[in-house]
């Protein structure tokens, strides 16, 4: 793009000049200084003179027809309805989705009160599970695990217990194993293991707390 | 400023004033007064007319809910034309921009008053307006249409002054390379028509 004019400083102040010297907003001075250039000025006189005809041609009204009583009228229209054109419509959608929330988590509520109450009423039954976190139930110091061999008969068994002065107080457990005491609260003695171990129809005999 | 312009202004002021207050026959002053002005500047927007009155009314809608709310930090003037710079841009974001076409432009839109010279000028002015961007168009309705300094175009704008200063000399080199050549071609068509 080139400059407007390239005939000196002159001819480009005085295009700087030209739209407010036609606006009649620049400075007496300026539009003085500006006229006697285009006195002397071929290409800034033609220059002013397509300025002029570009003011005039802007200054003509509007070649779009439009009614302004008609714009007017529907102006005041819509001031005197303000509720009823906008704002009903987005307060009743919000009122409707308010609502709808309001009753889910009023449903939810009811449901979790219930189901509270439920649980309170019946006590927590103990899971069927235990968590490495949780304490092992706890077995009486001194007890043993005992597995006795499958085919051994139940009078074997008995009589084993009451010779050894045992009695059962746990199992069998899935696999088998009961968990015996000495009769009488008396503690136990790597003895009594030590018997219940060579004793016949028994597989295993191990106290409860020892070490691995 | 002149003392016209301050004058108008003073009125302007006091209309918004009566219009913050509820006053409805200061909103119908102040409408009656820029309906035509507006009307120019949005033609240099979009030629559809159904655009420009949304936008006059939803520009003087704005006016009337704001009017409490001018600070006086500018013109009036300044003020409600770049409210309605806003809601043209918005609305041409709406409908998408109608090219400057004075063939699309029916004939009962062309006042019917409108003498020949007229017409001319305003041929030649649509030729060399189609040439300019958007934000160029508006620049030259608000300096040369309107009147406006380049502080109040940068206010309605909302942009710096140099941006408008740009925008201006690049619209009228552009306008100073077509021009010429529209004058001859129309003249030339005007001698040659039957």
């Amino acid at each position: 793009m080139r400059m407007p004019t390239d005939t000196g400083r002159d001819c480009a102040r005085a295009w700087e000049a030209m739209p407010w010297v036609l606006q009649d907003s620049a400075p007496q001075e300026q539009t003085e200084w500006l006229m006697s250039h285009l006195a002397e000025c071929e290409g800034c006189h033609a220059e002013f003179e397509q300025q002029k005809r570009l003011r005039l041609a802007m200054s003509l009204p509007a070649d779009v027809s439009i009614d302004p009583e008609l714009g007017l009228r529907r102006l005041l229209a819509r001031i005197d309805a303000p509720e009823v054109e906008t704002a009903p419509a987005r307060v009743a959608g919000g009122s409707w989705l308010t609502r709808a929330l309001v009753a889910a988590v009023l449903i939810q509520a009811i449901g979790l009160g219930a189901l509270g109450a439920r649980f309170w009423a019946e006590g927590t039954p103990p899971p069927a599970y235990r968590t490495l976190s949780q304490q092992a139930p706890s077995v009486p110091a001194g007890a043993i695990h005992v597995v006795p061999d499958a085919a051994m008969k139940l009078a074997d068994w008995s009589a084993l217990l009451r010779t050894m002065q045992l009695q059962v107080i746990g199992g069998p457990n899935d696999v088998g194993a009961y968990t015996v005491m000495p009769s009488g609260g008396a503690a136990t003695s790597p003895a009594v293991v030590q018997r219940l171990r060579v004793a016949h129809g028994v597989r295993l005999a191990e106290p409860v707390n020892a070490n691995p | 400023m002149n003392d016209a312009d301050t004058d108008a202004d003073t009125t302007d002021r006091l209309l918004l004033q009566r219009m913050a207050a509820g006053d409805r026959t200061a909103l119908t002053v102040l409408y009656r007064s820029y309906h035509g002005r507006l009307c120019r500047f949005l033609s240099r927007l979009t030629r559809r007319a159904d655009i420009i009155e949304e936008v006059i009314n939803d520009c003087l809608w704005i006016t009337w809910q704001k009017a409490g709310s001018f600070h006086g930090d500018s013109r009036v003037s300044t003020w409600i034309m770049g409210i309605a710079y806003r809601c043209g841009l918005k609305a041409l974001r709406q409908h998408g921009s109608e090219p400057v076409d004075e063939d699309s432009v029916p004939e009962d839109r062309i006042p019917s008053h409108d003498p020949d010279e007229d017409r001319e000028l305003r041929d030649w002015l649509g030729k060399g307006m189609d040439r300019l961007t958007v934000d160029q168009r508006v620049v030259i309705e608000l300096v040369y249409g309107v009147g406006h300094s380049l502080d109040d175009v940068a206010v309605i704008m909302q942009c710096p002054v140099g941006t408008v200063k740009a925008r201006l000399f690049h619209a009228r080199v552009k306008l100073r390379n077509v021009l010429p050549g529209l004058a001859g071609a129309t003249s030339v068509t005007k001698e040659n028509a039957p």
